[in-house]
């Protein structure tokens, strides 16, 4: 069995009855699963497997980047949905950063398209035509940025379409058919149609409004504390709904999608920063970075189910494994902390498994789960 | 589904021979971007087939590609369709619509890819050829004039378009009188008799002239004489006496002079070089060389005669070169170990209370500094330390009076990075003072410390200026971004109110920042001038005024190892490649690069220039001293010029016996550098001992 995120709703559903049925026949135990992770800090990528039931594993460590002696920090990874290729994002560059794409299993690098000011989170549709990279641009000014589209066939930019300030967290919908991101700076988020790959709607997370598109080169302030912030986009795997994360508002906002308006608000404390949902679409997980825990929530009570103490402190991305039993959180670490992977049962609501790597875990990636 | 029969054409004029139009029930693009959303799972035998197949444009045309997809049994296939241009820049496509715009001339494709799920990617693609706009003109190197009989001078031509864009076509070289001038393919034009003459360059219906007035050549005699170091005033004579060594730049002038004894100065001198070196291997590089100013240098000792000739008459002059030997001992005198984390930079100065200090910055790790008592740099002694919130603390700094420190943040965990300034006029009780990070949250790699400022490079664009006049209370004055597109920043180096920033493409900008004459200051940076060098990878720079009375800029370069791009990451060992590029800045209005020093093993890294000496770092390929005295020509490599190579070994660094250096500092005698695997060393140069039977 070899599954990829972004998995349509269809697999998903196909997936969930596989996992019940083999958490009731047993098999669960024989589930693997193995997931990319970078470190920002390290320049690195490290290639870890969990065994259900037993330890986290690094399996490879890959170095990234040109110079040796610059930090080039790798930030976004994300599995292409055959799950023949990886990409990486580049932070650092000179000044623009890098989209990478690697070969899974060989890990060697197969191609490498320019990208916009510090590029982020990489989201890639099922149909694997394209990533939609966003350009956070954390060191320059606070105007508005953009998203890059890249052709994954050739590796040739396609176009940079401006969005808003500091665009950081981004996925396409299960059908690929919208990609939603948000930006940090002026509380937007941000659909882009997934077929014209242009920019459709804007939502205004704060005025609960439909937003305009920013001024160019208008500066946008940091919200205070009180707002939003939104740092992350994951759309429900129903198609009707969006979920965003308010890190200065300690909120995770649901956006529907036919009203195009916020219509649930799930309290946060501790500064939310990125999000997954179970295939299922019963669960939503969260890393809430400034609190260094992990949460999750029921979509459909609202109630929070966990909350879970990370062992370093500011967590950072979470993925939830295609049977929706596990989610894997990277956590940063401070200073010279190492990067930390860590294991979640979702339905225990503990912590199974970690593993050390380099400084600064951030960007994951599922690649695949095998097992009978 | 819709399906139309007929594509609209867009052309601003109708292309050459072609309608286009596609069969009844080709389903336009248009068709996917409406079905939007759902993409189809992949299908067996799913392609695109697209219309037309080829394209011929003119700079302004607009032109529609239609796709559809279809499945093995010629079924449309309701999926959106991607559209992609390559390579970059000479075409507008429109990527969900197939909408062309040809916008520069020249070879191209537009790509149309499916988006079927489940891989495969089926696509199809489109040759365009967009027509390149036709040349505006031709410009010649050389200007009309005067010329005389029996000499020879190249002309080259550059060819330009009505885009402005310099175009590769083959030029076609032509004189009006075959009896006065000849040209050959390659420009080279000879006069042989006198008149006037017009010389041609043509290329595709355009041409430029040159009108030449060939007259005899007045030349009776010629002379050459040379001159090292600061030209003499007065007539030239060479010194038969003098000595010259290998990396010494000498100046052949020829004076050519008609029979009344006035020179001919408009009278195109050659210099050619005849060779007898000491000691020369089969294929090995050439042992000196002239230019055609008659500037030589040599590489190696040996007997070398210049030959400066005009027609009909020749003049030459034979040198010695003898070996520089300038090659010093290198004394270890002490480390001051840092095994548990990557050393980054350093700095080394006399405290308030008379002792010296150094301070190193890591590099990857914990976000720690440590502060030395390097008064006796035999046993360095490590002070204090700190911890800050950050990964690197890449950049540490001192101000002049020695009592703050500054060091530069990457990595902090909220990620506001920005700087860090500390009193260090007691470096064993050190304390932060204050912390500044607004508007540099993309980390500060590199910073200067000057009159109350610290010049702070915002990764990636800018600098941005700090006052700390209150160290308590700093804030911004100033920043400056070059005007260019795409700017990138990564040093910055001030000396006299002139800061000198390197900018990896950019090259090297030298800005007014108090001490230029532009009416620069820290809040009002003015760009004096700007240089790139060959290669444009400027990591570092390095200013030098020359006891000759020129004006070098060391100009440092920063690549990294190639296995990255080439496929085998993992079994290359890292490696740094890139070398010092030497500018001579002394007409800033003209620099010229002159000179590199370039190793072959590794590339460059910081540096500092005292007393006609260059320390370099050059990881892996150790610490190097370069002597630079002297005009600067050639590859200064291969010139003797080397002092001294030393390569720091230690056992339990944090790689083992891995020389990889990362700056230097003399201080007092003692050349300080920072090694990244191992610390803090202090080294002494020391004259060459020789053997005593």
């Amino acid at each position: 069995m070899r599954r990829s995120p972004g998995a349509a709703v269809a697999v998903a559903a196909v997936l969930s009855l596989a996992s019940a049925l083999a958490a009731s026949s047993g098999f669960a135990a024989a589930q693997s699963y193995w997931v990319y992770v970078a470190a920002e800090s390290e320049d690195e990528v490290s290639l870890l497997r969990y065994d259900a039931g037993g330890d986290l594993v690094v399996e490879k460590t890959i170095s990234t980047g040109w110079l040796p002696a610059e930090i080039e920090a790798p930030h976004g990874v994300f599995v292409d949905p055959t799950g023949e290729y990886w990409y990486l994002t580049l932070g650092h560059g000179f000044p623009n950063g890098q989209l990478v794409k690697y070969e899974t299993g060989s890990d060697e690098v197969v191609g490498v398209a320019e990208l916009g000011l510090f590029p982020a989170t990489i989201a890639v549709p099922p149909d694997g035509a394209v990533a939609l990279a966003v350009n956070a641009n954390f060191h320059g000014d606070h105007v508005p940025s953009t998203v890059s589209i890249v052709d994954l066939a050739t590796m040739e930019p396609v176009a940079d379409v401006p969005t808003c300030t500091m665009p950081h967290g981004s996925r396409f919908s299960a059908d690929g058919s919208k990609h939603y991101s948000a930006c940090m700076m002026d509380n937007q988020l941000v659909e882009i149609d997934g077929a014209s790959l242009k920019v459709v709607r804007r939502l205004d997370l704060v005025r609960n409004a439909p937003a305009p598109e920013p001024m160019d080169d208008h500066m946008a302030m940091a919200p205070p504390d009180g707002h939003c912030s939104p740092t992350w986009a994951t759309p429900h795997p129903d198609g009707r709904r969006v979920f965003v994360p308010c890190n200065r508002g300690d909120a995770i906002l649901e956006v529907d999608l036919e009203s195009w308006r916020v219509v649930r608000r799930f309290e946060a404390p501790g500064a939310p920063y990125n999000l997954d949902v179970t295939p299922d679409g019963a669960k939503l997980l969260a890393t809430l970075k400034g609190s260094a825990q992990f949460g999750v929530w029921d979509l459909a009570t609202g109630e929070r189910l966990h909350l879970l103490d990370s062992t370093m402190r500011v967590t950072h991305g979470v993925v939830a494994t295609p049977d929706g039993r596990y989610a894997v959180v990277t956590v940063e670490g401070i200073g010279g902390d190492p990067g930390t992977v860590e294991v979640i049962d979702l339905e225990a609501g503990e912590r199974v498994a970690s593993a050390a790597i380099g400084k600064q875990a951030g960007g994951i990636a599922l690649w695949k789960m095998e097992g009978p | 589904m819709e399906s139309t029969g007929r594509i609209g054409l867009h052309a601003k004029r109708p292309l050459i021979g072609k309608t286009l139009v596609a069969s009844a029930g080709v389903a336009l693009v248009a068709v996917g971007v409406a079905a939007g959303a759902g993409n189809a799972l992949a299908q067996e035998g799913v392609r695109v087939e697209v219309e037309p197949s080829a394209l011929a444009l003119e700079v302004g045309d607009k032109a529609q590609v239609v796709a559809r997809v279809v499945d093995a049994g010629g079924n449309l296939v309701d999926v959106p369709v991607l559209f992609v241009a390559s390579p970059r820049g000479g075409l507008a496509v429109d990527r969900s619509t197939g909408e062309v715009e040809a916008l520069k001339g020249g070879q191209y494709q537009v790509v149309a890819r499916a988006r079927v799920q489940g891989g495969g990617r089926p696509s199809a693609s489109v040759a365009v050829t967009v027509a390149f706009p036709p040349l505006d003109r031709i410009e010649i190197s050389e200007r009309s004039g005067r010329f005389y009989v029996g000499a020879t001078v190249r002309h080259k031509a550059q060819v330009i378009d009505q885009a402005e864009d310099v175009r590769d076509v083959e030029v076609t070289w032509s004189t009006s009188d075959e009896s006065v001038a000849t040209v050959d393919r390659f420009g080279y034009f000879t006069a042989h008799g006198t008149g006037g003459v017009v010389l041609s360059a043509q290329a595709e219906g355009v041409s430029a002239e040159l009108r030449y007035r060939v007259v005899e050549n007045p030349v009776a005699e010629i002379e050459v004489a040379y001159w090292k170091g600061p030209r003499p005033s007065g007539t030239l004579e060479s010194r038969p006496g003098e000595v010259h060594r290998t990396g010494d730049v000498l100046h052949f002038v020829a004076s050519p002079r008609d029979a009344a004894g006035a020179e001919v100065d408009d009278m195109p001198v050659a210099y050619a070089l005849e060779a007898d070196p000491d000691a020369i291997a089969t294929g090995d590089f050439p042992p000196a060389e002239v230019d055609d100013q008659g500037r030589f240098v040599a590489y190696k000792p040996g007997v070398y005669t210049v030959t400066a000739s005009v027609p009909g008459h020749s003049a030459r002059e034979t040198v010695e070169v003898l070996p520089r030997h300038v090659a010093e001992e290198v004394e270890l005198v002490g480390q001051g170990e840092v095994h548990n984390v990557s050393t980054s930079d350093l700095w080394v100065w006399e405290g308030v209370d008379g002792r010296d200090y150094a301070v190193t910055g890591t590099h990857s790790g914990h976000g720690s500094i440590y502060w030395w008592d390097v008064t006796d740099p035999a046993s360095p002694v490590l002070t204090d330390s700190l911890v800050v919130d950050a990964r690197t603390t890449n950049d540490v700094k001192v101000s002049e009076d020695g009592e703050l420190c500054v060091i530069s943040r990457e990595g902090a965990s909220n990620r506001r990075n920005g700087i860090v300034i500390v009193d260090c006029s007691d470096p064993r009780n050190v304390e932060i003072v204050s912390t500044y990070d607004d508007q540099l949250t993309g980390g500060v790699h590199n910073l200067f410390v000057y009159e109350d400022h610290v010049y702070a490079v915002n990764n990636g664009v800018r600098f941005d200026v700090i006052n700390i006049e209150d160290p308590t209370a700093p804030h911004r004055v100033g920043r400056f971004q070059l005007d260019a597109p795409g700017p990138r920043i990564h040093d910055i180096w001030i000396v006299n109110g002139v800061a000198y920033t390197s900018n990896w493409g950019d090259g090297v900008a030298v800005i007014d920042v108090g001490g230029g004459g532009r009416g620069g200051s820290p809040s009002n940076p003015v760009e004096m001038a700007r240089f790139r060098d060959i290669g444009g990878r400027t990591h570092a720079a390095f200013p030098y005024l020359s006891p000759t009375g020129r004006f070098y800029i060391f100009m440092g370069d920063e690549i990294g190892r190639p296995g990255f791009d080439g496929q085998e990451a993992g079994r290359t060992p890292e490696f740094m490649a890139g070398y010092i590029h030497v500018v001579d800045f002394t007409d800033p209005e003209q620099p010229e690069e002159v000179a590199r020093y370039e190793i072959p093993e590794a590339g460059s890294h910081n540096m500092w220039i005292e007393d006609d000496r260059l320390y370099a770092a050059f990881y892996n390929g150790g610490l190097r001293v370069l002597d630079i005295s002297g005009e600067l020509k050639g590859n200064l490599y291969h010139q003797g010029r080397e002092i001294a190579v030393y390569k720091s070994y230690d056992p339990d660094g944090v790689v083992a016996n891995a020389p990889f250096t990362w700056g230097p500092q003399m201080h007092k005698g003692n050349l300080f550098f920072a090694e990244y695997f191992s610390g803090l060393w202090a080294v002494k140069l020391q004259p060459r001992r020789t053997l005593v039977p």
